[in-house]
């Protein structure tokens, strides 16, 4: 089994301050591969860095093989690398149907003349591609259909937030789907439902899922391998069992139990 | 929790009641538009377009159409740069001129160029394109303030240059024979006699054929740009001017968004260009001044930023309030409804905003009979008022049939009801127009409404007071401060414009 993402020797630098150090992992395609560690361990940072927001100083991040450090965001996104924030990011003044529908920006197969002369094609990729955000939405069960399409998205509870930014990150047809902190401020009953969610997203439509998570009950019920960062290094790698009993884990947690 | 309501949490509930009051002119707006389709709405402005030159043949109405026409071109243009992709563009102004100037080059004698026009225009339209891409190329990689800055130099360089390019040395051209140097642009005395449009051997001389032209271009621009909007690439700058981090994550090319969406506006404001040098016969570099941003970019803000029927309204109130406001009788019709109106928006009840009219035309009798009485033949005649009655221009014709059919006793109240001191007006005004600031500032303080209503009787009759014989004789002053108040205090009410969404921003 080849590696979906291979993150070698990565470095980042905030000013002199080293947020990630030397960082290596492999993720593997169809699993999922945890990341978790106290706040402040890089986890985010790690994110942006695979997703184009920010360049390692150093390092290379290889995606199916190839290298997209250097690339745009965007085009990270376009060769199939989405994400979620963990301070939500949603257009939310769009409706929701809008927000999934406008992730699909680079798959749409219509032209400036399709546009302006309204030309059947239009249509048909218009339909089609709204068809496909009421599934994606649908995969939430009813929380996210009918009359919600058109209701913009500052209507919605902070757990269909959430939710709605997983739809919008499945709309740009990924391979990989990084979620940063998912069941973050969601209730227990949520959080439960958020954790089979994600087993589903793996299981049926066969995403590889790069999981930051603080809640240890979803990190352990459903990754594939889990790897534990503190002050941007890497501590402790391996099943979920493994990793928690290790001693510099268990330390590491306690130790900054505060955050 | 009821299934309709999940996920509306108090916060939301309460921001959508409030929603609900703010937006009644929008709804008033969109919810008569959504019935109609959009070749409706369309076809709907163009009759109403054409019904200005059946309505009237005066030329100056119809002056004032064409140029609303213009206007509202240009801020559809600019409305897609600022309101949909959410660029501070401060050099719209020079896309619009360089459109000008190419139409003089390639229709005048003075290059001895005569194109015709269905090639003249839509190459210039797709030349604007183009330099707005080139100027948007480096520039775009600049936010915010940057980008202002450098998009203002470049209108003010436009400006310069058309005005000094007088005397060039065009020597080092190879290929090019010249004696001495060249005048490239004429300076300040522009470039005149220029073709006048002509279409399959149609010629528009008149400027009523020129009105109808725009107006025409205007329906197809909005068109355009309403089907831009309802597409990937309208869902992609909204998107972008939302969270511009969020929509580049989600795919959406950011940079080359912008960039489009500038050139577009660009193009738009050269097709503009051409239409307004065509029908002006000449093109001069004063034409293209920083008046005409700030013009356009309140026909923008006014109506809305994003709304395409808000640009439409933006230019009607831009364009012909400040002509109607040269006239001082309208602009004191004007104040007058505009006063009435402000209080109905502002006393809940609003029947009682019919008591305190009552009120303050009371005070003014009793203060007009006191004085009287106390120094008779020190009261000078309305100025304004008095001539509201007798002669109207035809537009308005029904008004003072109206004020014709009043009884006589009620025409004396209205003419007589404010107590016009003799002496020094100016310095009278001056002390009426202090007072009135702290009436003002004491009435918004006040939550209660009897006593706001106590408050607001001598405030109305102070402001009545102030604009009779301080402002209603100052034409040029009145105007500008006219639209400055409106502006002012239309964004207090409307920061999001008159037909514009509220946008929400909470984390
Ligand atoms: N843009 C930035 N500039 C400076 N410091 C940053 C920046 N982003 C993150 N950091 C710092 O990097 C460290 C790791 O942050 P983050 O990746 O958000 O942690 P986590 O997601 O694991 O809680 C923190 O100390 C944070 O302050
Ligand atoms: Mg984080």
């Amino acid at each position: 089994m080849s590696a979906q993402l291979e993150l070698k020797h990565i470095n980042k630098n905030f000013g002199g301050l080293r947020v990630i150090n030397d960082l290596s992992f492999v993720a593997q395609p169809g699993q999922i591969t945890s990341l978790i560690g106290p706040n402040g361990a890089g986890k985010t940072t790690l994110l942006n860095l695979i997703s184009g927001i920010y360049q390692p100083d150093d390092g290379d991040i290889l995606f199916d093989g190839v290298s997209i450090v250097g690339l745009e965001p965007h085009e990270i996104t376009q060769r199939g690398i989405a994400r979620t924030f963990q301070t939500l990011r949603l257009f939310l003044n769009m409706s929701i149907i809008e927000n999934v529908m406008s992730a699909s920006f680079s798959r749409a197969q219509m032209n400036l003349i399709d546009i302006v002369f309204r030309t059947p094609r239009f249509r048909r990729e218009e339909q089609r591609l709204r068809n496909e955000a009421e599934e994606k939405l649908g995969f939430f069960g009813s929380r996210l259909v009918g009359y919600r399409f058109d209701q913009p998205a500052y209507s919605l509870s902070y757990a269909n937030r959430r939710r709605l930014e997983i739809a919008r990150a499945m709309m740009t047809n990924p391979k990989i789907l990084l979620l940063d902190e998912p069941a973050a401020g969601m209730n227990p009953n949520e959080t439960l439902e958020v954790t089979a969610l994600i087993g589903q997203l793996r299981d049926e439509a066969g995403y590889t899922i790069i999981l930051i998570e603080h809640d240890m009950s979803v990190v352990g019920g459903i990754s594939d391998h889990v790897i534990v960062l503190d002050h941007g290094e890497k501590i402790a790698e391996g099943d979920f069992e493994d990793v928690v009993t290790d001693e510099r884990v268990v330390e590491a947690y306690l130790g900054r139990k505060s955050s | 929790m009821t299934e309709q309501r999940i996920g509306t949490d108090e916060w939301v509930e309460q921001h959508e009641a409030r929603l609900a009051t703010q937006s009644e002119l929008r709804e008033l707006v969109y919810g008569f538009g959504e019935q109609l389709p959009l070749w409706g709405r369309l076809g709907l402005l163009l009759l109403i377009g054409l019904f200005v030159p059946v309505l009237t043949s005066n030329p100056f109405h119809i002056r004032i159409a064409a140029t609303i026409a213009l206007m509202a071109t240009l801020g559809v243009g600019l409305n897609v740069v600022v309101g949909y992709a959410g660029l501070l563009d401060l050099g719209f102004v020079a896309f619009y001129g360089i459109g000008a100037y190419a139409y003089a080059y390639l229709s005048s004698d003075f290059t001895g160029v005569h194109l015709p026009t269905l090639l003249t225009i839509p190459l210039i339209t797709v030349l604007g394109a183009v330099v707005g891409f080139l100027l948007g190329l480096p520039s775009l990689r600049l936010v915010g303030d940057y980008l202002a800055i450098v998009t203002l130099a470049f209108g003010q360089i436009f400006v310069q240059l058309m005005t000094s390019l007088t005397r060039v040395d065009l020597s080092w051209v190879p290929f090019l024979t010249t004696d001495g140097p060249v005048n490239l642009t004429r300076g300040p005395n522009g470039i005149i006699e220029l073709d006048s449009i002509s279409i399959f051997g149609f010629v528009a001389d008149t400027l009523t054929e020129n009105y109808i032209i725009r107006l025409v271009v205007l329906i197809l621009v909005l068109l355009f740009v309403h089907h831009l909007n309802n597409s990937r690439l309208g869902r992609a700058w909204r998107a972008m001017r939302e969270d511009e981090l969020a929509a580049e994550a989600m795919g959406m090319p950011t940079r080359l968004l912008k960039l489009q969406a500038f050139a577009i506006g660009a193009a738009i404001a050269a097709l503009a260009g051409t239409l307004f040098a065509a029908e002006q016969k000449a093109v001069f570099p004063a034409n293209f001044d920083v008046t005409l941003l700030i013009t356009l970019y309140g026909v923008v803000v006014l109506g809305g930023l994003g709304s395409l029927p808000g640009v439409l309204l933006g230019a009607v109130i831009m364009i012909a309030v400040p002509e109607i406001l040269r006239d001082i009788e309208l602009a004191s019709l004007l104040f007058y409804v505009g006063s009435v109106v402000a209080l109905i928006g502002l006393i809940k009840p609003r029947r009682l905003v019919g008591l305190l009219l009552l009120n303050v035309a009371i005070i003014g009798l009793l203060v007009q009979v006191i004085a009287e009485s106390i120094w008779p033949d020190s009261l000078a005649e309305l100025p304004s008022v008095a001539s509201v009655f007798p002669e109207f221009s035809v537009s308005i014709r029904f008004v003072t049939a109206i004020i014709d059919s009043l009884p006589e006793i009620v025409t004396s109240i209205v003419r007589n009801w404010l107590a016009i001191p003799v002496g020094n007006q100016e310095l009278i005004g001056n002390i009426a127009l202090a007072i009135l600031i702290v009436l003002i500032l004491i009435a918004s303080r006040i939550k209660q409404t009897t006593q706001l209503l106590i408050t607001l009787v001598p405030t109305m009759y102070l402001l009545a007071l102030v604009w009779e014989i301080r402002l209603s004789g100052q034409e040029s002053v009145t105007r500008l401060i006219f639209v400055g108040v409106v502006l002012i205090v239309l964004m207090i009410y409307r920061p999001h414009g008159l037909l514009g969404t509220q946008r929400i921003e909470i984390v």
